[in-house]
């Protein structure tokens, strides 16, 4: 049984499968205990939800301090690498699967169409490719290609030496994005891997440059933080290619 | 001791963000009256109906994908739709009518009475989705609006029912304070449709 406001079961977002068990006997346990305390109490079930959304913006605020005390040095180099491939002629591809994809595609999008309320203008737009969004290519082809090369086809066909590949994942990550990166690699691309929970599948790979874990075993804080990251780095990229 | 100088341009994107999102928790009862508000739509059959444009458009179909692929194993799909998922309709309005009419002119042909619009901009201003607020309020769905800044046009709109403002005038704090908003949204509506009976149901019936 889950306690009031502690973290919900995990479960991959990506493709890869729950990571709690689905199907047991959890499914009959309510994951709400507030709910049947006080059951059908209007005033009690709103107060129980106003306490379990708190606790979920006092998490996410806590997870990014971490990311930031463990990660922020290598942000800056990340950039300094990113500034240094788009200078030299490189374009950034994105791959994600399932919730994930839309991170990849607001990365891509800002690169592509920055647009900032702030002082410091109009930013420079950079080429992004987001290798989600083509219904042909992300659906499975009937000629026997199997799902798992989605991203390492589209990145063999249109990534070269000085590209960037950005790779996310919220924990296990899949075989379609170790492929993506391994082919990524293979072409001599600068490879960023974005994860969380416990690294999974990403942090043993050889193909991956840079690898950011946020370490938390809630899917939904992990993406959270995540978009913190690439807007992170999309911010500080564009400041290094400015500088250079 | 210091942080080097890479550290600091790197702690102040993030420090940035840490007012916007933790000013979310001061709206923390209206987004569980709005998860109410939604669930009571939902137990009834409704769906739910996202939009927006720019990023905020794959907030939209984040947003549908999180209610169709619930995160917490155990919890019910809910009926969802992003508005800018299928291009052909979306370029084919666009070409038509103009890019403003892209929400407006789906919502009628696709929405019923029992439906939620969730309406998305990150600076208040979307033409496209304050007309397709309106034309949710026109066709009697609940209407949810998710802006940023001073809440812009958005805010001032007489056809929204539940607004949450996150306060950023930068665009990218603002899209990170809806992630967590709508993560809150999509799993705390279910706490309401654990319930055998959603309460408050005689009331709005």
């Amino acid at each position: 049984m889950t306690a009031p406001g502690s973290e919900p079961r995990p479960r991959d977002r990506d493709g890869a499968g729950p990571t709690g068990v689905a199907g047991d006997a959890s499914l009959n346990v309510p994951l709400y205990p507030f709910l049947t305390a006080q059951h059908g109490d209007l005033d009690a079930v709103l107060a129980g939800v106003r306490r379990a959304a708190a606790e979920r913006i006092d998490e996410i605020v806590a997870l990014r301090r971490t990311v930031l005390e463990r990660d922020a040095d290598r942000l800056a180099a990340c950039a300094r690498s990113m500034a240094a491939s788009f200078t030299a002629g490189g374009r950034l591809l994105a791959f994600a699967n399932g919730v994930s994809a839309t991170d990849a595609q607001e990365l891509v999008r800002l690169f592509l169409c920055p647009r900032d309320a702030r002082s410091e203008g109009v930013f420079r737009a950079m080429p992004a490719f987001a290798l989600t969004t083509d219904v042909a290519a992300v659906t499975p082809p009937s000629t026997g290609v199997g799902c798992d090369s989605v991203f390492s086809r589209q990145v063999a066909a249109l990534g070269r030496a000085r590209d960037i590949a950005v790779g996310i994942c919220t924990g296990g990550g899949s075989a379609s994005l170790v492929r993506g990166f391994e082919a990524a690699d293979r072409r001599g691309m600068l490879t960023v891997a974005i994860t969380g929970h416990d690294g999974g599948l990403m942090a043993e790979l050889d193909s991956v440059d840079y690898l950011f874990v946020v370490p938390s075993p809630s899917p939904q804080r992990v993406q959270e933080a995540q978009t913190t990251i690439c807007h992170a780095l999309w911010e500080l990229t564009l400041r290094e290619v400015g500088r250079g | 001791m210091g942080r080097s100088a890479d550290e600091l341009s790197v702690a102040e994107i993030f420090d940035r963000r840490v007012a916007p999102v933790a000013g979310v928790a001061d709206d923390a009862e209206a987004i569980a009256r709005a998860c109410h508000a939604m669930a009571l739509r939902l137990q009834r059959g409704g769906k739910l109906i996202v939009f927006g444009t720019g990023a905020a458009s794959t907030d939209a179909a984040h947003v549908a994908a999180e209610f169709v692929h619930p995160a917490v194993a155990g919890t019910r799909p809910l009926p969802a739709i992003s508005l800018t998922a299928d291009v052909a309709t979306l370029t084919g309005i666009a070409e038509r009518s103009g890019l403003p009419e892209i929400f407006a002119r789906q919502i009628p042909v696709v929405a019923a009475a029992d439906d939620v619009a969730l309406g998305i901009s990150t600076d208040g201003h979307s033409d496209s989705v304050l007309r397709g607020l309106r034309a949710a309020r026109a066709a009697g769905l609940l209407t949810v609006g998710l802006t940023g800044g001073d809440g812009g046009d958005l805010a001032a709109l007489a056809s929204v029912d539940h607004l949450l403002i996150v306060r950023s005038h930068d665009p990218q704090v603002v899209k990170e304070g809806h992630v967590t908003i709508y993560h809150i949204l999509a799993e705390l509506v279910q706490v309401f449709l654990e319930q055998p009976r959603v309460p408050g149901t005689e009331a709005l019936s």
